[in-house]
């Protein structure tokens, strides 16, 4: 009797993540899919065909086709979004990475005491909204903004700084925005490595530079791959942050979906711009899912 | 008088069989420690090491030989780590130099310095193969790679480790992991290998044979190997001469049969092995012997090597073995007191004999079982005469 109850405790545990994958993943993509093999229509909604019972399955299904995607694939302006949003966000993955080490490194080697209250610091950000904090690097960055008018004090510029509304803006929001993703898994990497490893490296003859580079850095490579996933995937399809930091010579596939759902109201073909961009994706997070299994099995 | 027994309970019945003095160690006739013209391989002079107001080592001056097996022993907090830490170059010095072959090394960085250490945790580099790690301290001197192969192979012959080396160290059982750690120590060649409660994380019976390996180690590489430890019967099996450490302070340092024949004080002596301890006073001092008046009302006559006076506050310290135990009264002992069989520790070719005083104290007297025993047996609640001779006990004032 209880045994029944327990199988059927741990199926509905089991169930649980999947029913949610299909309620908000998968039910989701299917109707985006659907809708990127229509045609755009003048009506409301917006494509052709819509399903009608009376007509039934069989001519809604020859309807659809892969139109869309050879139209995005014929021309240069979608595939050099996605080319270049992929390079601004493995750059910006690439920077972040720079930045968050260090951070992630101090915080693992900082006092016990000290580590929850760094901790604490690296997730304040998110006590703001997103946005208010993108509005504040405007401030920051246009040319008569804080930055500008900080250097200028000290001496070293003369002339207003050209950041703002170029692809060094948007580098330097996606680094600010996303540095926590990049830290905790860094951190908690970093944090469980063993002192005495360095001390037998040192004991061993290794010198503290090189000691990093032989253990430390190989000990974390988890978390490094962890934390670029993290930044990595969000960043490709990151609109805001181009949108309000970038110029018009910025091109990122998330303005181009934008500009396609609302600007051209082409639906059908905003839903096939956004099915390859989940295709695009897939690749990195299999090549992480790769690595986790090798780990797995030398048993690290 | 009371029954002052080894820290450790468990350990004390099997330990006072074993941890006699080692008069057929394989070493019996090291001692450079007597020869006036070696100069130590390592010299401690008046190391101490305070953290914040806590002094954990205290104006600690050691010297030790080339080729010694050194063990430095006691209880949990007493420093011995921080010392050998000092020695690796993780910590320095508050005060005091280390020297290491005529070399001041107190401000060398640990990667400069002549000895190899072996992590109690074993600290193995969890990324890297059986191989990689035993190499490690090899590839940072840029050794060509045909020669780091070949001295990797033979430290992993010499412990047997050949089968696993291309394991990385999750895949292998706590005993391989230590011969690994251990191979990684001694891979380098280094003139003196650091042992840190290297045997810490083995089970009892694989921890006896890992202390006979680690000897044959330290005996065919010729290196001098200083081991930290909390387990007497250890640093008595493998050490040509051990300190004991209390509180950061180095109270003896001799080898494993002096420390356990004349202890320096009562600490030490009920740290290593069973001892029977009576409190008194000197009563008389004469013809190399001197009389004691126990608290109990008895008088004891015993050799003496400290110098002690008249009405001086002293301990006398016997050894189990060294009390003999028969049903009547001696006929010409010297020192001789009645008690009443208490209880027996059988123990197979010996048994302990817990013997209740008339003044209530509890002694400890042990007795080999030779088949050819004439006597009668003695048996639970008998009559008892305890009797010892005059170079029996040891006098000590601390
Ligand atoms: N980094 C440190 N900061 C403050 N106190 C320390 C530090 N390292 C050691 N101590 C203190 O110094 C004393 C001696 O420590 P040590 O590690 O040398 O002891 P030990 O003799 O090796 O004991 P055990 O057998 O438990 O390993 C302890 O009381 C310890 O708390
Ligand atoms: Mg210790």
């Amino acid at each position: 009797m209880s045994a029944k109850a327990n199988g059927l405790g741990r199926w509905y545990v089991i169930a649980a993540p999947y029913l949610w994958l299909l309620i908000f993943f998968l039910i989701p993509f299917f109707i985006v899919f659907k809708l990127s093999l229509s045609d755009v229509a003048t009506a409301i909604p917006p494509y052709t065909p819509t399903f009608s019972w009376s007509e039934g399955i069989g001519k809604f299904i020859s309807q659809l086709d892969f139109e869309n995607y050879t139209f995005i694939f014929g021309d240069p302006l979608y595939v050099n979004a996605y080319l270049s949003s992929v390079k601004i966000a493995a750059i910006s993955t690439v920077l972040t990475l720079l930045v968050a080490y260090p951070m992630a490194y101090g915080m693992a080697r900082a006092p016990k005491s000290w580590q929850p209250t760094l901790m604490m610091l690296v997730i304040l950000p998110f006590w703001t909204s997103f946005l208010i904090r993108i509005y504040a690097w405007i401030a920051i960055l246009k040319p008569e903004g804080f930055l500008t008018m900080f250097l200028m004090k000290l001496g070293i510029i003369s002339e207003p700084l050209q950041i703002m509304n170029t692809t060094t803006a948007v580098y330097i929001g996606i680094v600010y925005s996303y540095l926590p993703f990049m830290i905790l898994p860094l951190y908690a990497s970093l944090e469980k490595i063993n002192p005495a490893l360095l001390e037998a490296a040192q004991d061993l003859g290794s010198r503290p530079w090189r000691a990093f580079w032989q253990i430390t850095f190989p000990l974390s490579l988890p978390g490094v791959f962890a934390g670029c996933l993290l930044v990595f995937i969000p960043a490709v399809g990151e609109f805001v942050i181009p949108d309000l930091l970038g110029g018009s010579d910025t091109l990122m596939i998330g303005k181009t979906l934008w500009n396609e759902f609302f600007n051209n109201r082409d639906w059908p073909l905003a839903s096939a711009v956004a099915v390859i961009l989940l295709l695009v994706l897939t690749i990195p997070i299999v090549l992480f899912q790769r690595q986790q299994q090798i780990e797995r099995e030398s048993g690290r | 008088m009371g029954v002052v027994t080894a820290r450790d309970p468990q350990a004390s019945n099997a330990s006072s069989q074993r941890a006699g003095p080692r008069t057929a160690a394989p070493q019996s006739g090291f001692a450079p420690w007597k020869n006036p013209s070696l100069s130590p391989i390592v010299r401690f002079e008046g190391i101490t090491k305070r953290f914040d107001d806590f002094v954990a080592v205290n104006d600690v001056t050691l010297d030790i030989y080339e080729k010694e097996f050194f063990a430095l022993l006691g209880p949990s907090g007493c420093g011995k780590s921080t010392l050998l830490r000092m020695l690796a170059g993780f910590e320095r010095p508050t005060q005091g130099k280390t020297i290491v072959a005529g070399q001041d090394i107190t401000d060398l960085p640990p990667y400069q310095r002549p000895v190899n250490m072996m992590f109690q945790s074993y600290a193995l580099f969890p990324h890297m193969t059986v191989e990689g790690n035993i190499g490690f301290g090899l590839r940072q001197e840029g050794m060509p790679k045909n020669l780091i192969a070949e001295r990797v192979d033979e430290a992993m012959g010499m412990l047997e480790l050949r089968q696993f080396a291309k394991r990385k160290p999750n895949q292998l059982s706590g005993g391989q992991q230590q011969r690994v750690a251990l191979a990684r120590a001694i891979a380098k060649k280094p003139r003196i290998v650091l042992l840190d409660e290297p045997l810490g994380a083995l089970d009892k019976k694989l921890r006896q044979q890992a202390q006979f390996e680690l000897m044959r180690i330290q005996e065919t590489t010729g290196t001098t190997f200083i081991i930290v430890t909390h387990d007497q019967e250890e640093a008595m099996t493998v050490a040509s001469r051990i300190a004991v450490m209390e509180k950061g302070v180095l109270v003896q340092v001799a080898t494993p049969g002096d420390i356990y024949e004349n202890p320096k004080t009562r600490y030490i002596a009920g740290f290593i092995g069973d001892v029977n301890v009576f409190e008194g006073t000197v009563s008389a001092i004469g013809d190399g012997c001197i009389e004691i008046s126990a608290k109990d009302g008895y008088q004891f006559k015993t050799r003496s090597s400290e110098p002690v006076s008249v009405g001086q506050q002293v301990w006398l310290a016997l050894r189990p073995e060294k009390i003999r135990i028969a049903h009547e009264q001696p006929a010409s002992a010297v020192n001789a007191i009645p008690g009443k069989v208490e209880d027996i520790g059988y123990l197979g070719s010996i048994s302990h004999y817990h013997v209740r005083t008339a003044p209530g104290e509890r002694i400890t007297a042990l007795r080999a079982n030779a088949a050819h025993t004439v006597e009668r047996p003695i048996s639970w609640e008998d009559g008892v005469w305890l009797d010892w001779p005059v170079d029996a006990g040891v006098v000590l004032t601390g």
